[in-house]
C-alpha cells in the first residue's frame, strides 16, 4: 500500500509495512498530534468519521489524491483571517488524509510530523539592502571617476553602479544614502553593500557604513506540479486575488509570516516581502499543503 | 549646439596642427583659428549625419568598463572585431565616446 511510494523529504528509515513498526508510530503520533491539534482542533474532531474510511483507503498524499468526503466541511467560513488561516484549513484537509494525527491509531503510514515536508526549499533570487554612508556624495565626480556608474540627473538623482562579484546594483544618493539590490544571500548583499562604500571612500569621501538593513528578500521554487487557482482563489478568497486578465498568476497574501506569494498554474511559486530567510521557508510550508490539495489531476 | 567631439580625430587633429602652424607664422590671427574649428564642428557633424551611408557593426568578447554622465557615454572594450560584409578589423582595445545624436545637447569636450 503505502509503502509503496515513498513520502518526500520523510527520513524516517524504516517506514515499511505499518504493522511492524509500531514503536515508531508512536514516536511520530504524539508530536504531529500535538501541532496538527495546535492548528485545527476542531476540525479534526469533526472529520474522524471520514478519516476511519480514509485510512482503509489507499493513502498516496504524494499523488495529492484528496479523498471527496474531506472537501465537504471545506466552507469560506471556516477560514479564520487570523493566524495561520490558511495553513489551518490547508492543514485540517490534509491533515487528515495523511492522518498522522488520528489518534484512533489503526493501520496508517508512520508520517513525518510536519505534515507535508515536502523537501523543496525556496531558493533566494533577490536581495535589496540599504544602508547609510552618513556623508554627503557629489554624484557627479562618482559619476566621472567610478567605473561601471551612469548618471542622468534629467532621469533619476541617483547614480547606478554596478560590480561583478557580487554581482550587484547599487543606487547612490547624493544624501549618502544607497540601496543594493541583486544579490542572491544575504552575506552577498552585506559584502556588496561594503564594495560599494569603499569605491566612495576612495573617491575622497569619508563614508561610513551604518544601519545597513535588508529591506526584501525574495525566493522561487517549483512545486512540481499543476495547480487550480480557480479552486485556491474561490476557498482562500481572504488572501488570494486572481485576476487571469490582468496577470497569470495569483496572489496570495499569507497573514503570518506576512510574505506576498505568487502562484503560478505550472506549479511556479514566488515569495516576497520576507525581512529574513527564515519567513520564505516558512511561508512555503505553510503554502504546500494547500497547493497540493488543490493540485491539478 | 554641435559637438567639439569630432576635433580629437585624425582629421581634426591635422586641423588643428596646421592651424597652430599658420598661427605660428602669424599668417592667421587666434581668433579665425577658433571660427575655424567652429565651422569643421559644424561641417563634420553634418557630414557625418547626412553624407554617410555605410553600415559597420562589432562585437566585443568583455565589456570592461561603462560610463554615462553628461549624456556622454564611454565604453571600453577588449577584444573587439569590427566587420562589414567581407572586411574584418580586430582589436584588443577599444574606446567608445559617444553624444547623443538627437535633440539638442550642450558642447562636449
Amino acid at each position: 500500500m503505502d509503502h509503496m511510494l515513498p513520502s518526500p523529504g520523510f527520513s524516517i528509515p524504516s517506514i515499511g509495512t505499518p504493522l511492524a513498526h509500531t514503536g515508531e508510530e508512536e514516536m511520530i503520533l504524539p508530536s504531529a498530534q500535538q501541532q496538527q491539534q495546535q492548528q485545527s482542533a476542531q476540525q479534526q474532531q469533526a472529520q474522524q468519521q471520514g478519516q476511519q474510511q480514509i485510512t482503509t483507503q489507499q493513502q498516496t498524499y504524494s499523488s495529492g489524491f484528496t479523498p471527496h468526503s474531506l472537501m465537504q466541511p471545506h466552507t469560506p467560513s471556516m477560514l479564520s483571517p487570523a493566524v495561520g488561516g490558511g495553513s489551518q484549513v490547508g492543514a485540517a484537509m490534509f491533515g487528515s488524509a495523511t492522518g498522522p494525527s488520528t489518534p484512533a491509531g489503526g493501520p496508517m503510514t508512520p508520517m513525518t510530523p510536519h505534515s507535508n515536508d515536502p523537501g523543496i526549499v525556496p531558493q533566494l533570487q533577490n536581495i535589496v539592502s540599504t544602508v547609510n554612508l552618513n556623508c554627503k556624495l557629489d554624484l557627479k565626480k562618482i559619476a566621472l571617476h567610478a567605473r561601471n556608474a551612469e548618471y542622468n540627473p534629467k532621469r533619476f538623482a541617483a547614480v547606478i553602479m554596478r560590480i561583478r562579484e557580487p554581482r550587484t546594483t547599487a543606487l547612490i544618493f547624493s544624501s549618502g544614502k544607497m540601496v543594493c539590490t541583486g544579490a542572491k544571500s544575504e552575506d552577498d548583499s552585506r559584502l556588496a553593500a561594503r564594495k560599494y562604500a569603499r569605491i566612495v571612500q576612495k573617491l575622497g569621501f569619508p563614508a561610513k557604513f551604518l544601519e545597513f538593513k535588508i529591506q526584501n528578500m525574495v525566493g522561487s521554487c517549483d512545486v512540481k506540479f499543476p495547480i487550480r487557482l480557480e479552486g485556491l482563489v474561490l476557498t482562500h478568497s481572504q488572501f488570494s486575488s486572481y485576476e487571469p486578465e490582468l496577470f497569470p498568476g495569483l496572489i496570495y497574501r499569507m497573514v503570518k509570516p506576512r510574505i506576498v506569494l505568487l502562484i503560478f498554474v505550472s506549479g511556479k511559486v514566488v515569495l516576497t516581502g520576507a525581512k529574513v530567510r527564515s519567513q520564505i521557508y516558512e511561508a512555503f510550508d505553510n503554502i504546500y499543503p494547500i497547493l497540493k490539495s488543490f493540485k491539478k489531476q | 549646439m554641435t559637438y567639439q567631439l569630432y576635433r580629437n580625430t585624425t582629421l581634426g587633429n591635422t586641423l588643428q596642427e596646421s592651424l597652430d602652424e599658420l598661427i605660428q607664422f602669424q599668417q592667421i590671427s587666434p581668433n579665425l583659428a577658433l571660427r575655424v574649428l567652429l565651422q569643421f564642428d559644424r561641417a563634420i557633424n553634418t557630414a557625418l549625419a547626412n553624407k554617410v551611408r555605410t553600415r559597420i557593426n562589432f562585437k566585443a568578447s568583455k565589456l570592461n568598463t561603462y560610463r554615462f554622465c553628461d549624456n556622454v557615454w564611454t565604453f571600453l572594450m577588449s577584444d573587439v572585431e569590427f566587420k562589414e560584409v567581407q572586411d574584418f578589423a580586430q582589436v584588443d582595445k577599444l574606446k567608445i565616446v559617444a553624444c547623443d545624436g538627437r535633440g539638442k545637447a550642450a558642447d562636449a569636450c
